[in-house]
């Protein structure tokens, strides 16, 4: 403990040293921007700005873009909120409620809700990195493909949880999601799925166009379809603020959120979506007022926000401690690492120190930056919405499009948001909910991916995915889950005859 | 009329000077290096010091854009449809003989084709090198290639993705040591590290900078390499080729291509620029600290490599075929 203690004084005196403090702060400043923007998330940032950190010290590489990376996870709620635009893919959640909140006047409440919730979220998950890296990330490494897809089943099953209405019509977007994410190259053999020759299409119906196209763009739609204008909502400074009511639903949210993100964070893959789709989940189902949610729940912001946040810390846990490349944007770091001659491995901690504990000081120096930057720009951000709809609408939609394709450079990405704005507009029309179908486009491939690398692992046994204690375990607690979800179809049985039961006493007592 | 002839006349004889001219002096605006790959990836990492050295040689301004997508077709393709004016480059790597061959099996109109590209100049070739879990009992090649035979297909091995370069490399010392091994698709070279690093899979077919720090933490063990020579940083482990394997042969390379067309003044500026941009200290310290062997070869030396390598792996990929599913 001391020793952890020396090595983090160690970090700090390099964490606060002008230079260090400098590209903090730029990182997190550039990756709200980036997060700002719609569709335009943390990995395309890291990968726009990479090239732009070769002539730094090592150091400051990594903690500016560090910083790139959990400013936009913070930045990502604001057009989520303010607009229903999730500004990168894991805020599609955020969307739901977060901008049902704005409408009703809530929207700086949200914003401060989702900041704090993320400072709170990143400096925990900091301490868990700093503490427990080594040993969490021997664990995550245990995760190979069975254990991926158990994991993923689960997240399936939160596909349940996901509708405020009908069950039917929420399934039913969720293989309309499942289905898009199969289009592209088939992994396992080479074959181009629905591609029709486009070769853009090999690689898959992106997440983001989906998003911003279903959400974003429908909504602009769906706004421009109404008879009469919406009111415009001119948020009061008092209303900036969250009520003690709104502080008391988001405190424990945020805290299982923390946890959750956290841990779903480690296991390599793009987990940071999924915790916030299965924080939300889990929310929901925990909330005394499950109805709620869809309809402004605080708890519907906090959770997820929060959980995407814990999850960066926990996507470098396996990087930091190991050396290996947990994900698309801990990958990208570790190239940055290379790039100036630092060799990423099991060694790391050992052999630079400095870089080691300078990046942990930095991430806890990092958080308090952002929310510094953030907390102000609420009052700013909220104003937004003062602009009058004729205005804002197409200078979003023209934003869209510049995010949407900033991402890859392709023009097919523009092309694929444009028509699921359209696919967005009419399933709301029809009285459909549209993020089933983000979390199938997401969950689709890389449920495929693992189900598939398992059995070629197994060489075709089924086995594979019982023998294994971690996927076993996993599989298990879906199974239990799928029994709970049952479980209402026969209490409600017994609410009836309970209720039978004592109108027939009613009777009786004159 | 006479004088609308003369005028005519004047005008192509300026258009055609303009144009001598315009050749003369490339290159004369931004020179861009597409990437068919995302940045950190070996591509791009090659291709910034190459852009960042050829500034310098060209004294002129020398981009790199990354044309991501389907393994890299997409930014090929885009480079093979370019104007073959010099201002459009490609870094390839060798994965740009395999995709026409695989859209060959598959019986798919081809992205694009080798004979699109004129061949520059090679800057580096890597040799890929075998490694195994460091708890696996498999202590030299010898060792892994017995009992591989022993065990058909019982033995796992991790690629960066179907008909992709790590799994070509073993395809092709699978045939040439007669086992038959169990292929589990990744995607990209990052998830197949992290698999053998998991234990999930048994052996990795890999790049040797990026498994370096692995081997010398005691985690991964490198059992041979696929070069002509042996690793530099590893001279303790043999080649296939001193094993007896001659035809596992395989580098990952990187090399820089201009469209098929692309007049021949360019080309030689460019080649001289290129051979400038290899000795440029620079340049060096860069491929340094990436642990990656710069070897420079252009002109014929360069297509007689690329030919022979091409045709090594449109074998490899004839010989894996299409992949039957069960």
């Amino acid at each position: 403990m001391t020793e952890t203690l020396s090595n983090l004084a160690l970090g700090f005196s390099i964490a606060l040293s002008p230079p260090i403090l400098f590209y903090a702060f730029l990182g997190c400043f550039v990756g709200t921007l980036v997060g700002v923007l719609p569709g335009v998330g943390p990995l395309a940032g890291i990968s726009l700005l990479l090239p732009a950190t070769f002539g730094l010290d090592a150091t400051r590489a990594i903690v500016m873009l560090a910083g790139i990376y959990y400013g936009a996870m913070y930045g990502g709620s604001t057009t989520s909120i303010l607009m229903r635009i999730p500004g990168e893919a894991a805020s599609v959640m955020t969307c739901i409620d977060g901008y049902a909140m704005a409408r009703k006047g809530r929207a700086g409440a949200a914003l401060t809700i989702a900041a704090v919730g993320s400072y709170l979220a990143g400096s925990a998950s900091v301490v868990g990195l700093m503490l427990l890296a080594p040993p969490l990330a021997l664990f995550a490494l245990r995760f190979g493909p069975p254990e991926y897809f158990a994991l993923l089943m689960l997240g399936l099953l939160v596909l349940a949880y996901m509708s405020s209405g009908s069950m039917l019509k929420s399934l039913a977007m969720a293989t309309l999601g499942l289905l898009l994410g199969m289009i592209g190259i088939d992994q396992m053999t080479g074959y181009f799925r629905y591609a029709y020759g486009v070769v853009e299409l090999g690689d898959g119906i992106g997440v983001v166009p989906v998003a911003v196209g279903l959400f974003g763009l429908a909504e602009i739609l769906a706004t421009a379809g109404l008879a009469t204008p919406p009111q415009v909502v001119k948020p009061k400074l008092r209303e900036l603020l969250p009520t003690r009511q709104e502080w008391r639903e988001s405190a424990w949210p945020i805290g299982r959120g923390t946890v959750l993100g956290f841990l779903i964070g480690i296991v390599p893959g793009s987990a940071h979506i999924i915790a916030s789709f299965v924080s939300y989940a889990v929310e929901r189902k925990l909330s005394k007022r499950p109805e709620e949610f869809g309809q402004g729940a605080v708890a519907g912001v906090a959770g997820p926000e929060s959980a995407n946040n814990s999850a960066t810390s926990g996507a470098f846990v396996p990087m930091l401690a190991l050396g290996v490349p947990s994900g698309p944007i801990p990958a990208v770091m570790l190239a940055a690492m290379m790039v100036h001659g630092v060799a990423p491995g099991p060694l790391l901690i050992k052999q630079q120190p400095e870089l080691f504990w300078g990046f942990i000081a930095s991430m806890y120096v990092g958080n308090v930056v952002l929310l510094i930057l953030n907390l102000p720009l609420v009052g700013l951000f909220v104003n937004v919405l003062r602009v009058p709809y004729p205005i804002l609408y197409p200078s979003i939609i023209a934003f869209c499009i510049l995010g949407v394709y900033a991402v890859n450079g392709s023009v097919v990405d523009v092309w694929i948001m444009l028509l699921m704005g359209v696919l967005g507009y009419l399933l709301r029309k029809l009285g459909f909910e549209t993020a089933p179908i983000v979390l199938g486009v997401v969950l689709a491939p890389m449920i495929e991916m693992a189900l598939r690398q398992s059995l070629a692992m197994s060489d075709g046994q089924y086995s594979i995915f019982v023998s294994r204690p971690i996927a076993g375990t996993l599989l298990l607690v879906g199974l239990i889950l799928i029994i709970l979800g049952l479980k209402p179809l026969v209490t409600r049985g017994l609410d009836w005859r309970a209720r039978l039961a004592l109108a027939e006493k009613g009777q009786e007592q004159p | 009329m006479k004088k609308l002839i003369v005028l005519a006349g004047l005008t192509l004889a300026a258009s055609v000077a303009a144009t001598a001219f315009a050749q003369e002096s490339y290159p004369s605006r931004p020179i861009t290096i597409v990437a068919p790959f995302p940045p950190g990836g070996v591509a791009d990492l090659t291709a910034r010091p190459v852009a960042a050295a050829m500034e310098k040689a060209l004294k002129n301004p020398v981009g790199v854009v990354n044309k991501t997508g389907a393994a890299g077709a997409v930014g090929m393709q885009f480079v093979a449809t370019s104007k073959p004016d010099g201002y459009t480059l490609l870094l390839a790597l060798s994965s740009i003989s395999i995709i026409p061959e695989a859209d060959k099996l598959f019986g798919r109109p081809p992205a694009f084709t080798v004979d699109q590209f004129a061949p520059i100049a090679l800057i580096s070739a890597d040799p890929t090198i075998l490694v195994v879990p460091a708890d696996k009992p498999w202590k030299t090649a010898a060792d892994f290639i017995e009992d591989a035979k022993k065990r058909p297909g019982q033995i796992s091995y991790s690629s960066s993705g179907v008909y992709g370069t790590l799994h070509m490399a073993m395809e092709l010392l699978s045939h040439a040591a007669g086992v038959k091994l169990r292929h589990v698709p990744y995607a990209g070279a990052g998830p197949a590290l992290t698999a053998i690093l998991g234990g999930h899979v048994d052996a990795l077919a890999s790049g040797p900078a990026v498994v370096l720090p692995h081997i010398k933490a005691g985690k991964l063990r490198a059992l041979a390499g696929w070069g002509d020579k042996r690793v530099a940083a590893l001279p303790d482990v043999p080649t296939f080729k001193e094993l007896g394997y001659p035809d596992a042969e395989f580098y990952i390379w990187a090399g820089v291509f201009a469209p098929r067309g692309t007049p021949e003044p360019v080309l030689a500026k460019l080649r001289e620029a290129l051979r400038a941009s290899v000795n440029d200290g620079d340049f060096k310290a860069a491929m340094d600290k990436l642990e990656t062997p710069v070897v420079f070869k252009q002109g014929d030396e360069f297509t007689k490599f690329f030919e022979a390598d091409a045709r090594r792996l449109a074998e490899g990929v004839r010989k894996v075929g299409k992949i039957e599913t069960k």
